[in-house]
């Protein structure tokens, strides 16, 4: 099968994070995945993504500022004409360590914030971090750099929605992604803690309509979660077709979360070109195009939207990967979404402790 | 919303809030032109688009007197359509405005020719036609009561042109004049039909909802002929390219890559936050002179691109 071409990288520089969300997507056993990949190999990494077509980097993490060498890794991807966006907490970074990054060739910066009232956010990031964030939030419009928030919503915070937005405002952000948690790495664990009532996303809905009324900026994101949407989401715009990840340790997947699906082959880029690891990995082609597809998608006129769906997804609801993304009301078990909505509610476990 | 409709004196003054609340008056556009902040550039696109306007309005005129079985109405509502065409050639409202035009420095031919009239007036004007072909005349009077709020509008605006553009020639004027007694002349007679005939809630609710119909449509004008004025810049954090492998010209956001076809490159080299968008779309227009026209596809581009962050609008200078 002739691969696609990738656009979009996203390079998870490590795991290591300085917060310790319950919702974290990064895997439960992090702390086994070592930083693989020094300065030169991710450069190396970058040239050979810009060689098939790719544009834009996603310098992530964990959190990408607990590596020393971030700076010189920005000044590579840069250099290998990629658009540099650094999804980072503020911390360790903090305002004062931007500049250097700037200076590197950093083009754009994406904050999380946990919450709109400091007391909240440092809660659920389970240490004292949020006026941190609010200082590196300025310093990167000081800087000229466009921002972007992100919060991710849960039980909560979603009653709050009305007073992130008014400080993304004040923030000067270019766009502000309200992401719904999904329910992969740390977040599964907590599912039971973090589900919001169907009334709690309604109330956020309507406060997203009428803030997108009084202007365009900031731009706002706010999609249903899978958990309470009919249809499942065009999850990566599509396994191996747009965006392809490289975890700290080299392994390169189709998503951040993809490693975890058992019998699926993936290759290194420590050991082979990035281009054979996107192309050729049986893992990577294990669910491009459709053949894979089951009934209903097979025949389903929303799968060139969807493409099915969630491959992992799939996969933790079912035990099987190769299934409809039971997220979607069409699939034969889309009774176990609706029954998780009402799930009671549960204690948070943080990262960090044996789950 | 049928709050108060089940009296009179509630429903009149259900549709005099909508005009307080919803018409044009407290439109950006309109604000700035009272208070003496418009552009000559933007004074004469205003005028140039606003006359489309004015050619629809004797149209559906003509339509709303075939509603009416009634001579006496029929006898009174074609006053407007005398106001509007005049007795004979070179009197009436349309020649009034034709000569506004030439006082803001346009070349008349080219404003009757209605060949640069922009896409989303266009729409805006043909909305109110629509409106008016489809619904019954109890609502399409109901639209017309706009001119309810049309001679206070008269007359700030005739005072903010002697003090604030002073380059317009005092004969160019003669259009808002004639409407400071016509529009409430007219209205108060629309006003008495529509209390009279609507005696039902649900009839009171229909021309509640006709007036805020026409409201839209008068502000959509208005936007149509503001966002054409702003200057378009590719903001400076986005990276526009030739892409190496299609040759298609890409831009990189922080959080999207857009692949562009067709001519999106020509335009967002023009995007320089010095051009304004019209002066952009004539010039994509003389790039391209057997095409058809590309006015349209302009716009809707650069909307596009300013919904994905790509380009901002700055306002319009002298």
């Amino acid at each position: 099968m002739k691969a696609p071409r990738p656009y979009n990288l996203i390079a998870e520089l490590t795991y290591r994070c300085p917060l310790r969300c319950p919702y974290c997507s990064n895997p439960l056993d992090w702390k086994a995945v070592g930083d693989g990949l020094d300065a030169e190999a991710w450069a190396r990494v970058f040239r050979e993504a810009a060689a098939l077509g790719v544009l834009h980097v996603g310098l992530t993490g964990g959190e990408p500022g607990a590596r020393r060498d971030l700076a010189e890794i920005v000044r590579a991807a840069s250099t290998a004409d990629l658009y540099t966006l650094l999804v980072t907490a503020g911390t360790p970074i903090g305002a004062e360590g931007l500049a250097p990054l700037v200076d590197a060739g950093l083009r754009s910066v994406q904050l999380s914030i946990q919450d709109a009232v400091a007391e909240e956010s440092d809660r659920i990031a389970g240490t004292a971090c949020f006026e941190g964030k609010i200082e590196f939030a300025r310093a990167v419009r000081a800087l000229g750099l466009p921002l972007v928030l992100n919060v991710v919503l849960h039980r909560h915070n979603l009653g709050r929605v009305a007073e992130i937005i008014r400080l993304a405002r004040e923030l000067d952000a270019e766009r502000l992604e309200l992401a719904n948690t999904q329910y992969h790495g740390w977040a599964r664990l907590n599912r039971a803690a973090l589900l919001p009532t169907a009334q709690q996303l309604e109330d956020a809905a309507q406060v997203v309509r009428e803030a997108r009324r009084a202007g365009p900026r900031p731009e706002i994101q706010f999609v249903l979660p899978d958990y309470f949407a009919d249809r499942p989401k065009p999850c990566m715009g599509g396994w191996g077709q747009r965006a392809l990840v490289v975890t700290p340790d080299g392994s390169v997947l189709p998503c951040h979360e993809a490693g975890r699906l058992p019998g699926l082959e993936f290759w290194n880029a420590m050991d082979r070109p990035l281009a054979a690891c996107w192309a050729e990995a049986p893992g990577m082609n294990a669910f491009r195009g459709e053949d894979w597809m089951p009934h209903p998608c097979r025949t389903c006129p929303e799968r060139a939207r969807d493409f099915g769906g969630c491959r992992c997804q799939a996969y933790f609801l079912t035990g099987d990967a190769a299934r409809t993304d039971p997220a979607c009301a069409l699939a034969p078990q889309h009774d176990l979404v609706v029954a998780a909505r009402s799930e009671a509610e549960a204690e948070l476990v943080y990262r960090g402790r044996a789950p | 919303m049928s709050e108060g409709l089940e009296t009179t004196r509630g429903f009149e003054a259900a549709l005099r809030r909508i005009g307080e609340e919803r018409y044009h008056h407290r439109h950006p556009f309109n604000l700035r032109m009272h208070a003496g902040e418009l552009t000559r550039q933007e004074i004469r696109t205003w005028v140039r688009n606003r006359y489309y306007y004015q050619t629809r309005i004797p149209i559906k005129d003509g339509m709303i007197l075939a509603k009416s079985a009634s001579a006496d109405f029929r006898r009174d509502w074609i006053e407007r359509i005398h106001d509007h065409d005049g007795q004979k050639p070179g009197e009436g409202g349309l020649e009034l405005w034709l000569q506004l035009a030439v006082a803001v420095g346009l070349d008349r031919a080219e404003v009757e020719s209605l060949a640069h009239v922009l896409p989303g007036v266009r729409r805006a004007c043909d909305a109110y036609v629509e409106f008016v072909e489809s619904h019954d005349l109890l609502e399409s009077v109901a639209a017309s009561l706009t001119e309810l709020f049309a001679g206070d509008i008269m007359v700030v605006r005739i005072a903010a042109f002697e003090k604030h553009y002073p380059w317009v020639a005092a004969e160019g004027l003669r259009y808002f004049r004639s409407r400071t007694h016509q529009a409430p002349r007219d209205a108060d007679w629309g006003l008495r039909f529509v209390l009279e005939n609507a005696d039902t809630i649900p009839d009171r609710q229909r021309c509640v909802a006709a007036l805020e119909r026409k409201c839209e449509i008068l502000w959509g004008l208005l936007d149509a002929v503001e966002r054409v004025c702003t200057r378009p810049e590719v903001v400076t954090h986005a990276s526009v390219r030739s892409d190496e492998q299609t040759g298609k010209t890409t831009v990189v956001l922080p959080e999207r890559v857009l692949n562009l076809g067709g001519s999106s490159g020509e335009i967002l080299a023009r995007c320089d936050g010095r051009k304004s968008a019209e002066e952009i779309a004539e010039a994509l227009q003389a790039a391209h002179p057997e095409g058809r026209s590309v006015a349209d596809d302009v716009h809707e581009f650069l909307d596009e691109m300013e919904r994905l962050g790509a380009i901002r609008r700055l306002p319009a200078v002298e």
